[in-house]
């Protein structure tokens, strides 16, 4: 049923498994949608962040 | 004694120094008594957004273990360092004993060398070319539009 593969530990430095969970766009997916758990939604947002810092992850299809 | 992970992200222009700078800044760590774990070079990658107008950048991760309070030292002298495009440092409980995955993609990478630089060729000659083509366009429709106004000026002269 649910299309996401969840790892152990969500770390900012494995891009591929975090693109998963951000649209074409840039946005975090809800966890409504992604239906993973509560505490897990919080580590991968907040590694989402960290990545996107580190320009790992676009903040947005809008870069020059 | 905190465990932090610093990835540092340098200016790709200066690749060749990266080991001078390897250096520096293990130094820096051992003068503020931290400790030093594991060092992962990562090299160029390319930058999800421009940061400072450079698209690339050359990505170093210290595994590092020390006291918090010399952490704002360490910080003070990075900031006007221009070799580094962006720091950031990150507490963690334990360090990873493994390569990251940013180190394996890497690695990867270097396997198949041929990859990037005739894509990055490619793109150069296709702009190139273009130009070309746009000058010699530009240079067809002057010739294009003169003859026009000639004739057209012409058929004026007839009705007059």
């Amino acid at each position: 049923m649910n299309k996401f593969e969840i790892p152990k530990n969500f770390d900012y430095k494995n891009v591929n498994i975090l693109k998963q969970f951000i649209t074409e766009t840039g946005k975090i997916i809800p966890a409504r949608v992604t239906g993973i758990s509560a505490s897990n939604q919080r580590k991968l947002t907040r590694n989402i962040k960290i990545a996107r810092f580190l320009a790992l992850i676009p903040y947005t299809d809008m870069h020059k | 004694m905190k465990k932090y992970e610093a990835v540092i992200i340098l200016n790709p222009n200066l690749s060749t120094k990266v080991d001078l700078f390897k250096k520096d800044f293990e130094g820096l760590l051992k003068q503020n008594s931290f400790s030093i774990n594991k060092t992962e070079d990562i090299g160029r990658r390319q930058l999800s957004y421009s940061i400072n107008n450079h698209n690339k950048g050359h990505y170093i991760i210290f595994s590092i273990e020390g006291n918090p309070v010399n952490l704002i030292n360490i910080e003070n002298k990075i900031k006007y360092d221009d070799s580094i495009i962006r720091h950031l440092f990150i507490s963690v409980k334990n360090h990873q004993g493994e390569d990251s995955q940013l180190m394996i993609d890497s690695k990867n990478k270097k396997d198949d060398p041929e990859a990037e630089p005739t894509v990055i060729k490619d793109n150069e000659k296709d702009v190139l070319s273009n130009n070309e083509k746009n000058v010699t366009e530009v240079a067809n429709s002057d010739n294009e539009s003169t003859g026009e106004l000639k004739q057209k000026s012409e058929e004026n002269h007839e009705n007059e």
